[in-house]
């Protein structure tokens, strides 16, 4: 009998110690946990859960709120940015984050010229400790959505202890956020644990497991079978539509700020005439992609800025193979005298999903009965190649925003650095020069305005065709609650627990 | 030749071949399109960004000074740093090899067991029913798609069953100190029982997937081998002096059969260290192999011809090992 209760007891605190531990698993893998290096989702992912920026989002909104910095004041000519600090936030070997962290911090990022610096470099012109915990930022140029860049972790305050000045750091940072990482097996799993030096609210959950998988089916069956408690990132969108069909699963589906789009280079026939540029537009058959690809899981997109962010607005226009078709005809295209175009994706960049998206818009251009369409694809790295240097025509493309604002929707794919670097190699200085005077512009209706005009121009010009908007998926075993999916993209661990 | 001129001889002769290997791997890599430095930045990063990676990386320097640099940097040691992470190559392989070893080991010791008694014993009854179904078995499982066969496995004794995890190496809530990256090592170590069951159950799906695909090439050449040795005369004298069946077939006919076999094993157990690819993919196994694939993805040139070279590096002295072996127990080959 005093066997059997032993037994007991141990069952019973095992099952108490283990409702309290989360375990995510996840497809992504972490590159590098150096916020001056760190330029991909995951890594900053994982950063955004164990450090503090200056400023943060409001739970559930695109809305910047103070953190590290409890308030900031903008020069009247908006080059300098003043921000006064909160004097209880520490790293958890103590170090206290005052001004001189964060200008080691920023100017060590701008030093380093790491992956994700450029964001800092090409606006920041230097910084100054003013005292203990007030820091400035001075601009090069007036720039309206530079708070939102700070809210990258590229920006984020990093503990001189630890991160060298002139390397990068390899490791594991030293936390000033919600959780510290105790352990960390590269591309096995990473363990996050409650931090108890951190300013804000303690997390629901005291220790989080976040393990690796090398594909979306090895991750759907560690769901299925009970080995994690929540799959993020990446299943597959049939599996998605099987997953919502088991009773023991939460099948969670939120508003992504993921764009994907079509690139015509604007500089090579016969994309270069807008006319042809302007009947692909009309032919594309966004409904379809949504319906037979994504199975639901995606919603069709009329402009380059998503749905739901302000200024956004369905400036293109819905599909009409008939104005398609007299396009074409104007441009010298009958059906006796086709249009031959090649359309171009990469078969593993963006899931296993794009040869299919590449296939039902061949049919859906070709359904004007004067395109022909050639699929084409190429590796990652060559395709790359291959837009930089302008050899597609026509090709798919994605989009996951820097920070949180149109600007970072509209720049850089219609400045003209921008639009190269995407492979439009779209040029209209007027549309150059609406989108500078919005940079300069603090009043946001007033910046509305102004991209507003801009996306206008995207019709008539028409060096991108937006086609779907992504939906962001996770699913979960039915006792997890407070998953949230914001429109940020950030994933909070710190908000979930296990009931 | 001298056992001593054949070592040297042997050894001498896998300079070349390293060198070889190098120089392809080195000139396919850069030949094939893509950049590694755009595969990491896209398209966000600018111009100058792009260039300075480029210079940082060493790739605008000529094709032929970047693979002196190389090979100088390789007779030091150095591997070089991965593009995507920046971390040393070689850390990166010390991080992985050792999954790739447990797993291939797991596999081999299964391959072997099954090979050695099943191929003997269907030898012996040559024709019967053991033999007949382990011909049928060998062709079939050869046959098999080993990515396949592990999604079977995964949905019967997985999700079906419920008894073995479908991915990975560990449980999450399980801890383990890792000291020498054997997890199975690392938990008799430490005395983590829990940990030991824990590993050796996420080791026995793709152990057993890779083993038993394995298996099957043993299995057919004991059982060649053993029949053939069992019509030598040495094995009709020993029938002839009333030694028992049993006796003749596992002293005798098996011990001359494994010879030439020793040879297939060694090299067998060096392509699987290279080529347990699938299967890691197939169990998120985080391997070498799945490593490798991420790489090529990204066109991450130190970190794919670091693990090329690696891999080339361990079958070379694999097969130096079992050329010398195989010297050692018949001199004939040293001829």
């Amino acid at each position: 009998m005093k066997k059997f209760l032993l037994v007991l007891l141990l069952i019973v605190s095992l099952l108490a110690f283990s409702s309290k531990v989360l375990v995510v698993g996840t497809t992504d893998k972490i590159r590098t946990l150096d916020p001056a290096k760190c330029y991909d989702y995951f890594s900053s992912n994982i950063l955004q859960n164990v450090l503090s920026g200056l400023v943060d989002y409001e739970i559930n909104t695109s809305n910047l709120i103070p953190s590290l910095a409890q308030k900031w004041e903008v020069s009247p000519d908006g080059l300098v940015y003043t921000f006064y600090l909160r004097k209880d936030a520490k790293f958890d070997d103590g170090t206290p984050i005052d001004a001189s962290v964060m200008k080691y911090s920023i100017d060590r990022a701008m030093k380093l010229n790491g992956d994700p610096a450029f964001l800092l470099t090409d606006i920041v012109e230097s910084t100054k400790v003013v005292d203990n915990y007030t820091f400035q930022i001075k601009l090069k140029y007036p720039f309206s959505a530079f708070v939102s860049v700070l809210g990258y972790t590229v920006a984020w305050p990093v503990n001189p202890k630890l991160y060298p000045e002139n390397a990068f750091y390899e490791g594991a940072p030293s936390s000033s956020g919600p959780y510290k990482i105790t352990e960390w097996i590269r591309d096995v799993r990473i363990v996050l644990e409650k931090n108890d030096k951190y300013f804000g609210p303690a997390p629901k959950t005291d220790k989080v497991v976040i393990t690796f998988y090398e594909s979306a089916a090895t991750l759907r069956l560690a769901l299925e079978t009970g080995q994690i408690d929540i799959a993020f990132r990446h299943l597959d969108p049939r599996d998605i539509n099987d997953l919502e069909n088991n009773p023991n699963i939460n099948v969670l589906k939120g508003s992504s700020p993921q764009i994907r789009y079509l690139v015509l280079n604007t500089k090579q026939a016969p994309f270069s005439n807008p006319l042809v540029r302007k009947a692909i537009m009309y032919a594309v058959d966004r409904q379809r992609i949504v319906d037979d690809v994504f199975v639901g899981l995606a919603q069709p997109l009329y402009s380059m800025v998503p749905m739901g962010m302000w200024s956004h607005k369905d400036v293109f226009p819905e599909r009409n193979l008939r104005t398609a078709k007299r396009l074409l005809q104007q441009a010298g295209y009958w059906t006796d005298k086709p249009l031959t175009i090649d359309l171009w994706y990469s078969p593993t960049h963006y899931g296993t999903t794009e040869a299919d998206v590449a296939q039902v818009l061949k049919e859906s251009l070709e359904e004007t009965g004067i395109i022909k369409v050639n699929i084409k694809y190429a590796e990652w790295s060559t395709y790359v190649d291959y837009f930089l240097n302008g050899t597609m025509g026509l090709f798919l493309l994605g989009w996951y925003p820097d920070y949180i604002d149109p600007d970072d929707y509209l720049w850089p794919f219609l400045s003209i650095n921008g639009a190269k670097s995407m492979g439009s190699f779209y040029e209209n200085p007027v549309t150059e020069s609406i989108m500078k005077a919005a940079r300069i512009c603090v009043d946001q209706e007033a910046r509305s305005e102004l991209y507003a005009q801009t996306q206008n121009h995207l019709v008539v010009d028409v060096p991108n065709i937006p086609l779907w908007q992504g939906v962001a998926v996770v699913a979960s075993q039915k006792n997890i609650k407070g998953v949230l999916l914001e429109p940020t993209q950030i994933f909070r661990y710190y908000l979930i627990e296990k009931k | 030749m001298s056992l001593k001129d054949y070592i040297f001889t042997r050894i001498l002769l896998a300079i070349p071949m390293m060198f070889i290997l190098l120089i392809v791997i080195f000139f396919v890599l850069r030949i094939i399109p893509g950049d590694p430095v755009l595969a990491i930045l896209g398209g966000k990063a600018p111009q100058e960004v792009i260039e300075q990676k480029r210079h940082e990386l060493g790739l605008d320097k000529p094709i032929i000074i970047q693979f002196f640099d190389y090979v100088g940097n390789l007779l030091k040691g150095d591997l070089g740093k991965s593009t995507l992470t920046s971390r040393p190559v070689w850390s990166e392989i010390k991080d992985r090899f050792p999954a790739t070893v447990e797993l291939t080991l797991f596999a081999f010791i299964i391959a072997v067991l099954i090979g050695v008694f099943w191929g003997s014993t269907a030898a012996a009854h040559r024709d019967g029913i053991i033999d007949v179904t382990a011909r049928v078995y060998a062709v079939f499982i050869y046959a098999i798609p080993v990515f396949w066969f592990g999604l079977m496995m995964q949905y019967y004794f997985g999700m079906v069953l419920r008894w073995l995890p479908v991915a990975g190496r560990l449980s999450p809530i399980v801890s383990l100190n890792t000291k020498t990256g054997f997890f199975l090592l690392d938990s008799l170590i430490t005395g983590n029982w829990e940990a030991f069951i824990d590993v050796l159950k996420h080791l026995l799906m793709p152990g057993i997937t890779l083993g038993l695909v394995i298996s099957s090439i043993f299995l057919r050449m004991v059982r060649n081998n053993t029949i053939l040795m069992l019509s030598q005369d040495f094995s009709t004298a020993a029938r002839a002096r009333g030694i028992s069946q049993r006796r003749i077939l596992y002293k005798h006919a098996l011990k001359n059969a494994m010879v030439p076999i020793l040879t297939v094993m060694g090299l067998q157990l060096a392509i699987l260290l290279a080529g347990a690819v699938l299967t890691e993919t197939t169990f998120s196994w985080p391997g070498l192999g799945s490593y490798l694939v991420m790489k090529i993805r990204y066109r991450d040139f130190p970190a794919i011809q670091g693990t090329i070279v690696f891999f080339a590096f361990f079958v070379i002295i694999i097969s130096i090992v079992v050329d010398i072996i195989n010297a050692l127990i018949d001199p004939r080959v040293r001829y």
